[in-house]
């Protein structure tokens, strides 16, 4: 009798663990799901790196260049230390990216492990496998950006020479743009590290055991990260508040506010579990009863550590620019109510300038965290093929599909944009006003005055149209991955 | 003048379906032919050795699949050439599915799961439907876990869930696929005796595919395949006869 198992139509499914190509050949694993993208992430920001230190020198060597001008290294030095503070926010965004990305690539190579454990592979070295995939895929990604930055370092010196007329005798490719591309490949290496934690708690039963997904990541009540959270959130929003009230007083309360900004921003980054996951549901009420949203907000807080993660991202990129317009927009207004109704021409030209650089430079890490949230949607999506399937049998059309997946993008895009709105103008108007807070104004002419927070619209508009849009392109690739599901494919795995 | 499937008394039918898998040489003919009757209100038994084309059959009648060749209905809805959107409404608010591995939505709680055909359907279950629901919850035993999820149950829990959504919408026909086959024997032995209680007490038409000779004697007719074929169809049969069939089917073949 011909007792053969129905082959299913090859469609090339990626699903929970099972590479898409024929797996063959050391470096087969890269090919999975999220691997292509954690390589992207860190090219991003180990390239926006070495560009920014590159670019860095270049200033450095214009400015000692010019004769005519005074005190460059000052200038120098505030520019660095910019440099250094921008790349770190973006390789902290990247990391976080690259962990919940290998954590959620465990997720789906639990059978895969179990199996590997049950045939007597221990739990750590399983860990330090998927780490060293981190650490190659960093590595990729190093030299993707090493070479990226370096070729857009030497753009920007030939284009300043060609429309300034800005010629150095200085070669942007310097050692220590190495320092930057090694970061990233360590980083990645440790994200890696980090995001596999879950290997440990792998079982060799689990490969034994009937499908048995796990159902129910229960935010793992990690307590001292929390304490640490909080406190550290505490910390920040009592030296802000201390900021803001020297800032009557004299424009160095911004210092004070500076560091409780960071603090704040940090324990708010570290209890992202704690903040996000209320958040999140209360966007899923927005969406109404339908099928489509209450399944949709239910899996939006499936794995509340994974969606939060994805979420915080985002917000840091928001909150970020955001913050550099508001405190544009209220600086710029305080200017103009002490110039009696006027901001000088040249001096509002150079604030614009200047906000619309740290915007463009601190955008980068809201595109790193753009490029997480599509791929974690999409292996999210290719996870759940097994259920998709269900779904699909017990009635769920194709159109619900896609509505389904659309409100879970924007469930995490409309969360995140409204929350780092909201904190890039308290963030931006506390800068503000402890930096200005000791300017009179009038009608008054008293200080201390209160700054009104300027709340640039037109950024406005773009943010929430840049979400709009990322909403769009988080969904496609998983929507036409979920409607390809077939039930008879989904349910005989 | 063509026949319908009621005035006939049957549920769903086929009729000489064919169903090839890849083409040419290694193509496999999964189904040859087929034309049979799932009479309703009764709790039809699809036996087989594993390849024997049961599972195709059950997709194709239960509009999961299309076939190569032939026609297929539910009731007098014929579902050969039905399009995907038409075939999937058809499915929620006709068909009832069983599962082996129970394939509940995790995310869901068990209310949840039981009434999601509803919601697929964008409307909220009728009073006469809550009412047909609170029943099967309390015949099925399910009170006071209604608010519980998946993973906090035991698997024939998550089994009795699943039997209650697909008796739900009063479908015109449920299909269990290896409803057993992931459960110990007691708790399968109840799952059975649940299914047979259905279409005993309130006529419900199912259709169980299994390969296991115990869980087809719970039913009302038994259907052997074969290689894609029909090789018989006989009334209630014990588990021993049952076997005996399979046996000699297997040391023939």
């Amino acid at each position: 009798m011909t007792a053969v198992a129905a082959p299913t139509a090859p469609t090339g499914r990626g699903t929970a663990g099972v590479p898409r190509a024929a797996a063959s050949g050391r470096f087969a694993w890269l090919r999975e799901r999220g691997m292509g993208a954690s390589v992207l992430v860190s090219a991003i920001s180990g390239g926006f790196g070495v560009l920014l230190i590159a670019a860095t020198g270049l200033i450095g060597a214009w400015l000692l260049a010019d004769p005519y001008l005074g005190g460059g290294d000052t200038v120098v030095a505030v520019v660095a230390i910019l440099s250094v503070l921008l790349v770190a926010v973006a390789m902290y965004v990247a990391a976080i990216v690259t962990a919940n990305t290998f954590a959620t690539i465990v997720a789906g190579r639990t059978r895969q492990i179990a199996l590997m454990r049950l045939i007597g592979a221990s739990a750590r070295s399983q860990r330090a496998q998927i780490a060293r995939q981190g650490l190659v895929v960093g590595a990729i990604g190093a030299v993707l950006g090493l070479l990226g930055g370096t070729a857009g370092a030497m753009v920007l010196q030939w284009a300043a020479d060609a429309a300034w007329g800005i010629d150095v005798d200085y070669s942007v490719v310097q050692p220590v743009l190495l320092a930057p591309a090694v970061i990233v490949a360590l980083t990645t290496w440790l994200a890696a590290w980090a995001g596999s934690r879950r290997v440990l708690e792998v079982t060799p039963l689990a490969a034994l055991s009937g499908a048995a997904p796990r159902t129910a990541e229960e935010a793992a009540g990690r307590t001292p990260r929390r304490i640490v959270a909080i406190a550290l959130f505490a910390l920040g929003a009592a030296l802000l508040a201390l900021g803001i009230l020297a800032g009557f007083v004299t424009p160095l309360g911004v210092v004070i506010a500076f560091l409780g900004g960071l603090a704040s921003f940090t324990g708010l980054s570290l209890g992202a579990t704690l903040v996000m996951p209320p958040l999140l549901r209360a966007t899923g009420r927005l969406f109404g009863r339908s099928a489509a949203a209450r399944l949709a907000a239910e899996n939006a807080l499936r794995y509340p550590e994974r969606s939060s993660r994805m979420a915080i991202g985002v917000v840091m990129g928001v909150t970020l620019v955001t913050m550099f317009a508001v405190a544009t927009e209220s600086v710029k207004g305080v200017m103009a109510a002490s110039g009696g109704g006027e901001v000088a021409g040249e001096m509002g030209q150079l604030l614009d300038t200047f906000s619309a650089v740290m915007m463009a430079l601190v955008g980068v890490s809201a595109v790193i965290a753009a490029v997480g949230l599509v791929n974690l949607l999409t292996i999210g999506v290719v996870q759940r093929t097994r259920e998709l399937g269900l779904l699909r049998a017990l009635g769920l059309t194709g159109r619900q599909i896609r509505a389904m997946v659309l409100f879970e993008a924007a469930h995490v895009t409309i969360t995140s944009v409204v929350f780092g709105l909201v904190l890039g103008i308290a963030y931006g108007w506390a800068a503000a006003q402890s930096l200005l807070g000791s300017v009179r104004v009038p009608p008054l002419w008293l200080a201390p005055s209160f700054v009104l927070p300027g709340i640039p619209w037109l950024i406005v508009v773009g943010i929430v149209a840049a979400t709009a849009t990322l909403t769009l392109v988080a969904a496609v690739v998983p929507t036409r991955l979920a409607t390809r599901v077939s039930p008879v494919e989904a349910l005989a795995e | 003048m063509q026949i319908s499937s009621s005035d006939l008394g049957l549920a769903a039918r086929v009729h000489n379906l064919t169903k090839t898998f890849g083409a040419g040489e290694s193509g496999v003919r999964a189904l040859d032919g087929v034309s049979v009757g799932i009479r309703r209100g009764e709790f039809t038994a699809i036996m087989g050795p594993s390849g024997s084309g049961k599972s195709t059959l059950m997709h194709i009648m239960a509009g999961l699949d299309a076939p190569t060749s032939g026609r297929a209905w539910i009731g007098d809805t014929e579902i050969s050439g039905l399009s995907d959107l038409d075939m999937t409404i058809l499915r929620r608010r006709r068909v009832g599915f069983v599962f082996q591995s129970f394939n509940l939505v995790p995310t869901l709680d068990m209310l949840g799961n039981i009434t999601l055909p509803f919601e697929l359907d964008g409307r909220a279950p009728s009073a006469l439907e809550r009412s047909r629901i609170d029943g099967l919850v309390e015949s099925l035993g399910l009170g006071g876990r209604l608010r519980h999820r998946p993973h906090q149950l035991s698997g024939g829990q998550q089994q009795r869930v699943a039997i209650a959504r697909a008796l739900a919408t009063a479908p015109d026909l449920v299909f269990a696929d290896e409803p057993t086959g992931n459960l110990d024997s007691r708790t399968g032995r109840e799952v059975l005796a649940l299914l047979a209680a259905a279409s005993r007490d309130h006529g419900q038409s199912i259709a169980m595919v299994t390969h296991d000779p115990v869980a087809a004697s719970h039913a009302d007719r038994v259907i052997f395949l074969g290689d894609g074929r029909i090789v018989a169809d006989k009334p209630s049969q014990s588990a021993e006869a049952i076997s005996s069939h399979m046996l000699a089917a297997e040391v023939s073949a």
